[in-house]
């Protein structure tokens, strides 16, 4: 192992789901932020565990479909009602009842796009590399192991307190892992 | 466990049993106090001169039996869906479904019968005197011949009868017997159903409600009416299922996602009647032949204007804003008045469909009266019967396969069949070294 090497966070290994359900409670209550538990596959009150709260990708969504709404509608009036208007079979130039289909679909295209966006700003994606991806025995979280990791940029984190932490919620092997 | 951040909706049943003992005498109130404002409607309108003889009555009385019709429909709509698509979470809240859609028959078949007397005075197509001088009625010839208008709404009812009976014997035998035979019956009947659903609702949409302007014609008005009385009858479900959890008669069968569902469902039929009803409005507006905008012009003369207004905004805008966030679905002091208000608003919606045709000039607040007493008066004696039959069976299907998934106590294990790259894992030091199957 470098040894200049920055450590990134330690990296505690579970062996069955009440385990590491159990470990998340109690990082969740010692008032971590930086931390995330890897699995192979989603664990029923998992989110409560970690005290997630619902994500935020909503508001892009709702955000988008706003925006997509608006703009279908001011798009529409403006080349039909202002810059070109053409009267077709005695209708008024603008309605907004004509101009709904193409508004409506407009706000579901930005609608996707927001929670798209969303969800990549959210998760700080694309990134190219993660310091656990070259942790071999990581590759185990999509198989049978449970991972809790609490990264060291955690303003609770101390070397011999979270290791403390981590042992007495039953974990069977933590490492540290470096970026 | 302190979960300041979640939302808990186990805490609502901590909550005390609601005292129920004021609200047991409100349907023999509603049956007396809507019967007597029906009898004096009646009479009223009876004495009327003779061009205007008993319509007021008949009109209202058929807005009340239109709106009670949708609870029915709507019950019987989530039954058919359960079975359909084999689910598990709604088992705990069938069996007041069935008890819903048995209201169809003989209940409501008896509520339709002063429609059917009546039927002369109220659908002005019966008293054309030669259908082939009125094209738009010629054309729908033998639906629209007096003799069809009978046929077709003791089919209705019949059918209706048929199928509300065969789900419900079978769901009850399973609650005695446990057979899965059962469920495989009701599955059975459940598959022909949900054809007979649709197209004998299509039917009385239009016999009986689009019929009453004969002239007019859209292909969306069954589904359109039935996207109403769905969205109707799941406010109505979420309200029962919340007063049933709260006095603990479904508490042992719920889990906190059935109140999301339900609220999710409701929501997804808000924006789903309002895709219809703007579709069927959109196209005749952009088409603009007078054949089909007569309809709307009607409707937007003097208050039926502002009543328009009432619906798009108290219809759609309203329920779908405040159903937007998740955690709503399970927030009773929101979402209770929410579902009062879509009977509330079912109401304006129907009104706005029947009652311009013959109070055309604008909403009939004078006479406001008499269809609320008509709804009472069936409201009354529908929640008698309903609490007859739900007080006569156990509360929900106890016996039903799928109640553990109801419960939420049944969860897939994951096994190396359903899940996992195993090869991925195979130099790993301390990885299972699986067998190959085929070398």
């Amino acid at each position: 192992m470098d040894t200049s090497a920055k450590p990134f966070g330690l990296l505690a290994e579970f062996d069955n789901t009440t385990d590491v359900l159990h470990a998340a409670e109690k990082v969740r209550d010692a008032g971590f932020r930086k931390w995330d538990v890897y699995m192979p596959f989603p664990i029923h009150g998992m989110d409560r565990a970690m005290g997630l709260k619902n994500s935020k990708v909503g508001w892009f969504a709702f955000l988008g479909g706003l925006t997509g709404y608006a703009t279908g509608m001011v798009m529409i009036w403006w080349m039909n009602a202002i810059d070109y208007p053409i009267l077709i079979g005695g209708k008024p130039m603008f309605s907004p009842y004509g101009a709904f289909p193409p508004s409506y679909e407009l706000t579901i295209l930005f609608g996707a796009f927001g929670s798209l966006f969303g969800m990549l700003f959210l998760n700080r994606l694309p990134r190219l590399h993660h310091p656990l991806l070259k942790h071999k025995r990581f590759a185990l979280a999509t198989h049978d192991k449970f991972f809790v990791v609490i990264e060291t940029a955690d303003p609770k984190y101390s070397e011999t307190e979270t290791r403390k932490l981590l042992e007495a919620a039953g974990s069977t092997r933590i490492e540290m892992v470096v970026e | 466990m302190s979960q300041p951040n979640v939302s808990n909706p186990d805490d609502a049943k901590l909550l005390p049993p609601l005292d129920l003992s004021k609200w047991r005498k409100l349907p023999g109130q509603l049956m007396a106090i809507g019967g007597l404002v029906v009898l004096v409607g009646l009479i009223v309108s009876w004495r009327q001169p003779e061009e205007h003889s008993l319509k007021a009555f008949g009109y209202s009385w058929l807005l009340a039996f239109m709106f009670y019709l949708s609870l029915g429909l709507g019950g019987m709509f989530l039954v058919l869906v359960h079975h359909l698509f084999d689910a598990g979470w709604s088992v705990a809240t069938r069996r007041f479904c069935e008890h819903l859609a048995s209201l169809l028959f003989p209940w409501l078949a008896v509520l339709f019968v002063p429609v059917a007397l009546l039927a002369p005075k109220l659908f002005g197509w019966m008293t054309v005197a030669d259908p082939k001088a009125d094209h738009a009625l010629y054309a729908k010839l033998p639906l629209f011949t007096v003799v069809g208008f009978y046929v077709i709404s003791a089919g209705c009812f019949g059918l209706w009868w048929l199928l509300a009976n065969r789900l419900k014997y079978w769901s009850l035998r399973q609650d005695e017997t446990g057979e899965a035979l059962c469920t495989f019956k009701m599955r059975m009947h459940s598959c022909w159903g949900i054809w007979v659903f649709a197209f004998t609702l299509t039917l009385a949409a239009i016999m009986w409600m689009k019929g009453l302007q004969h002239q007019w014609f859209s292909t969306m008005y069954g589904v359109y009416y039935f996207a109403g009385s769905v969205w109707l009858t799941l406010a109505t479900v979420y309200i029962i299922t919340m007063v049933l959890d709260r006095q603990r008669i479904l508490s042992q069968v719920l889990h906190e996602h059935q109140f999301y569902f339900l609220g999710t469902l409701l929501f997804a039929f808000t924006v789903f009647w309002a895709y219809v009803t703007f579709s069927q409005y959109f196209i005749i507006w952009n088409a603009n032949i007078p054949e089909e905008t007569f309809w709307y012009v009607i409707r937007e003369q003097g208050s039926w204007f502002y009543i328009g207004m009432v619906i798009i905004f108290g219809h759609f805008f309203l329920p779908f804003l405040s159903l937007l966030r998740i955690d709503v679905k399970h927030t009773f002091p929101v979402m209770v008045p929410l579902c009062l208000w879509a009977w509330a608003m079912h109401f304006v919606d129907l009104s706005f469909n029947i009652l311009p045709v013959y109070y055309d000039h604008g909403f009939p607040f004078h006479i406001l009266w008499l269809p609320l007493g008509c709804l009472a008066f069936m409201g009354g004696l529908l929640a008698k019967v309903f609490l007859k039959e739900f007080a006569g069976a156990p509360p929900f299907p106890r016996k039903d396969p799928r109640l553990v998934e109801a419960m939420g106590l049944y969860h897939p294990v994951p096994t190396q069949i359903s899940g996992g790259e195993l090869d991925q894992a195979d130099d790993m030091p301390d990885a299972t070294i699986q067998p190959k199957g085929n070398q």
